[in-house]
């Protein structure tokens, strides 16, 4: 076998991801995490250019040069090599990101790890993704199923359980069919213990009660939505559909340990009628199965789950007309998550809706370091601005997980200012950047910093807000403009 | 419309900025955490009950040094700052609170507590105060304000939580030029249509009205003295915020060093020094604010007490039930509350659910509702904050 000079600095460099200071200088050198040379000037129209308007809402936001690429191979096809995330190749963001290890433990394994490191390690491994995979869209739904699937760390087991949910239900199904997912979601011992499920049983002889907690999150949050057209009745067949499906840590004789499993003698297997459709008696663990056909096969599902797409990536107020279309293609595709995004990004309503969308945090924490090829592992002191601005990863105590509004994200544009001001001035602790030479290879002068940022020329009051500065207090104040607190 | 509601209309009408944020009045709720599990009962010592004395040798409070506070109760003489407080009946004292946890861990029963859970029953999510302000939609950027470098588990997922150790850490640092920033900023907020646009200039003059507090000197008022260490600095500069009404809603503050297994000390010693820090410091804070003492409560609680009997190595091991206890306007205080349940002297090592000591009578959660209550008013949807938790009156508030 022949090996290449840069597939031996690839796995050389491997052995050696957990040094900081090399990763950038082999992911510059070697894997396209640097900046392209010879790059046009940013475009800047009046309006948000639309391949940069592409990039800040099925990405988070271009990294240097990504624009032109887009440019050069066209929305269309960009969006098609980013549905198919696993034709990337992303060895840059591997070799920062690969190196957690509790987050390759089975859910019952993760026992072992202390709660700080296991919250530590998949937060950091979140950021450090979102900052620098370059399967964007991926991560992008990544984020939107893990607010939508919502699993708070601090709750009971979850921290322990979160990683293997992470991994198993979110990544694995991020971009598949939205039917595995909520079955996955539904198996997930994160899950089971986040909504009680694991203590839902119905004993032959007994008077359990079935626990109806996450029965009712499945109809109301996972798929139907709450006035879905569901009855307290369905919600109650639905827990008996079920019971008997949960998860034990202490099962340590168990092959199976550390998963969710059936028991049978908890399980109610009389006969059950959820949204007027009849599950025979003794269907067992199938039950289950069947249940999720079945609320996912609902026409207010598509409704949902089109709705809520519509809201993260077109505008907090959906329109209806990008839902309708967006929930038609779930239906016609029984729930194909690429589908419905080929869809949804080609409405005229997403093309129209450029800068109206409020970053939440993350993005815009992630949009920033991005534009500004930021140097970072995501240690502490870079997760410590996020925790202010109120977006802690894995941390919304709720299942509804947290909210696609403006006003929530309202009360903490200070700590957003501060991180912008921080960051543009090389202050940012845990990041390095270069404004300087980032601009000489981008070849733009100071002027080029708001449409590198923002995608547009500034407006007349924009501009005359805006100077006199220096290039870090300008790139600063950009940031923190609410030009780009908008995408 | 009356004279004064005509003078205030005008002048709200002539400064436009001001009248965009008024000053938020709001109550706050300041909770001080002792870590480590602190050995109240040398704190309100039950100098009247022989069996105190005989299983603390080494330990028990002398009732002559103790001050006197009933038939029953006397404080520790460190305690003696609050003794004013206790008296005018503004501090109040709940004695057996706890957490159901039998484990006797520090860890255990502060994560419980701090979320707000019950070993029965499944966890809620996020911490109490974070559902507390979250369900009150508190976004103002220093509704919530932990002193220190760590959000606490307790304010975990609320809206907006603040962690620092001075308020000069608010504001913009790694610039000469605030001024400037807060300039362009106004101007480029100011342009801007809509939510995102009004929240900008409100935080904007929130961020003027802080820098306008006086700098470091900002002396405390009325003479009070905090104590010369990260507490005391801590509990000034929450009273610098209330002072301010910038909306504060909840302030922690953490007070270690309370783990006393080994010589803990009596009188005097390493667990009278604590407690001395921390009765200079509420009565600090509490003279420091003497204009503003209908804004304000303080709930002091710990994840558990220490057992009645000493060690052998002079100190104490973990109990469960502590003392808890609360001071301002709306505390009714000047009385112990809670009965004062030790376990019958014969069992006290023995095959009783998790350590000995004061048992856990009031489920903590009864307490900080209460609290809540008497903070916020009705207006708290405690099933939210405590979902399905029992909440009897305790009658502290």
């Amino acid at each position: 076998m022949k090996t290449s000079r840069r597939h031996f600095l690839a796995t050389s460099a491997l052995g050696l991801s957990s040094c900081d200071r090399l990763v950038p200088l082999v992911n510059r050198e070697l894997f396209d995490e640097g900046i392209p040379s010879k790059l046009p000037p940013p475009p800047a129209g009046a309006e948000i250019d639309p391949d940069f308007h592409l990039l800040s809402r099925a990405a988070f936001g271009p990294w240097p040069g990504d624009v032109w690429r887009v440019k050069k191979m066209g929305r269309e096809a960009w969006l098609e090599e980013q549905l198919h995330p696993e034709r990337i190749r992303d060895t840059a963001c591997d070799l920062r990101a690969e190196r957690f290890e509790s987050l390759y433990f089975a859910a019952g394994d993760a026992y072992e790890w202390r709660k700080p490191v296991l919250r530590d390690e998949i937060t950091r491994h979140t950021l450090l993704r979102a900052v620098y995979s370059r399967r964007q869209l991926f991560e992008v739904m990544v984020e939107f199923w893990t607010d939508h699937l919502n699993i708070d760390l601090e709750k009971g087991d979850c921290i322990h359980l979160k990683p293997s949910d992470d991994r198993d239900v979110i990544r694995r199904h991020a971009l598949g069919s939205f039917h595995d997912l909520v079955r996955a979601s539904a198996l997930s011992p994160a899950m089971l213990v986040y909504l009680d499920g694991r203590s839902n049983k119905v004993r032959r002889d007994s008077d359990d009660k079935p626990n109806e907690n996450y029965a009712r999150e499945l109809m109301e949050l996972h798929t139907m939505g709450v006035h879905g057209g569901y009855t307290q009745q369905d919600v109650l067949e639905a827990a008996r559909c079920l019971s008997g499906w949960t998860f034990d840590r202490s099962r340590f004789w168990a092959l199976n340990q550390g998963e969710s499993f059936f028991r049978p003698d908890w399980h109610d297997d009389g006969e059950k009628r959820v949204l007027g459709q009849i599950i025979p008696a003794g269907g067992g663990a199938r039950d289950l199965d069947r249940l999720v056909d079945i609320v996912c096969g609902h026409p207010s599902t598509a409704k949902h789950i089109a709705t809520k797409l519509c809201k993260r990536f077109i505008s907090m107020e959906p329109p209806a007309g990008a839902v309708d279309s967006v929930a038609a293609e779930f239906t016609r595709t029984r729930g194909d998550i690429r589908c419905m995004l080929r869809v949804l990004f080609g409405t005229p309503e997403f093309a129209e809706s450029r800068g109206r969308l409020l970053k939440r945090p993350f993005k815009f924490m992630v949009s920033a370091l991005r534009a500004l090829a930021a140097d970072a592992h995501a240690d502490k002191a870079l997760l410590e601005p996020l925790q202010r601005m109120g977006h802690g990863l894995f941390q919304y105590p709720t299942p509804d997980g947290y909210p696609d509004e403006e006003l929530p994200w309202m009360g903490t544009l200070m700590w957003r200012w501060n991180f912008a001001i921080a960051l543009a001035a090389g202050k940012q602790n845990g990041v390095r950047i270069n404004l300087h030479d980032l601009r000489r290879q981008l070849h733009f002068t100071p002027s080029g910093w708001f449409p590198h940022l923002v995608g547009r020329a500034p407006t007349e009051a924009e501009e005359k807000s805006l100077k006199p500065q220096d290039e870090a207090g300008l790139v600063g104040l950009i940031l923190a403009s609410p030009a780009f607190q908008r995408c | 419309m009356n004279r004064r509601t005509f003078i205030s209309r005008l002048s709200l009408a002539a400064t436009p900025a001001l009248a965009a944020t008024p000053r938020e009045e709001t109550h706050t709720l300041v909770h001080v955490f002792l870590r480590g599990g602190a050995d109240t009962l040398n704190m309100f010592v039950p100098y009247a009950d022989d069996r105190y004395h005989r299983l603390r040798p080494g330990l028990a409070i002398p009732a002559r040094e103790a001050i006197r506070l009933n038939d029953h109760y006397a404080l520790h003489p460190a305690m003696k700052p609050l003794e004013p407080l206790f008296k005018s009946g503004r501090l109040g004292v709940v004695q057996s609170v706890g957490v159901d946890n039998t484990s006797g861990s520090h860890f255990d029963c502060q994560d419980q507590m701090e979320h707000g859970d019950s070993m029965h029953g499944s966890p809620a999510g996020g911490g109490w105060l974070g559902r507390f302000l979250r369900q009150q939609g508190s976004t103002s950027a220093l509704a919530a304000v932990a002193i220190g470098t760590a959000l606490p588990e307790s304010l975990r997922g609320a809206p907006a939580a603040s962690v620092l150790e001075r308020i000069g850490d608010i504001g913009f640092k790694n610039t000469q030029d605030a001024d400037g920033i807060v300039k362009v900023l106004e101007g480029m907020y100011g342009g801007e249509p809509g939510l995102l646009g009004r929240r900008g200039i409100e935080t904007l003059e929130l961020f003027r009205r802080i820098s306008a507090m006086p700098g470091d000197g900002g002396s405390p008022e009325h003479g009070a003295q905090y104590p010369r260490d990260s507490f005391g600095s801590g509990l000034r500069e929450i009273a610098r915020l209330i002072k301010a009404g910038l909306g504060l809603q909840v302030a922690c503050i953490d007070l270690g060093g309370w783990d006393t297994h080994f010589f803990q000390g009596g009188t005097t010693g390493p667990q009278a020094e604590r407690i001395q820090t921390l009765a200079e410091g509420l009565a600090a804070l509490d003279t420091d604010l003497k204009d503003h003492r209908n804004r304000y409560t303080v709930m002091v609680a710990t994840e558990f007490g220490r057992r009645i009997y000493e060690n052998a190595s002079l100190g104490t091991d973990h109990g469960r039930g502590f003392a808890l206890m609360a001071l301002g306007d709306r505390v009714k205080g000047g009385r112990v509350l809670g009965s004062w349940p030790i376990q019958a002297e014969e069992d006290l090592n023995l095959n009783t659910p998790g350590p000995g000591g004061l048992h856990a009578e009031t489920d903590y959660r009864a307490v900080f509702a209460e609290v809540l209550h008497a903070c916020f008013g009705p207006s708290v949807a405690m099933a939210k904050v405590f979902p399905q938790a029992r909440l009897p009156a305790v009658g502290l508030m």
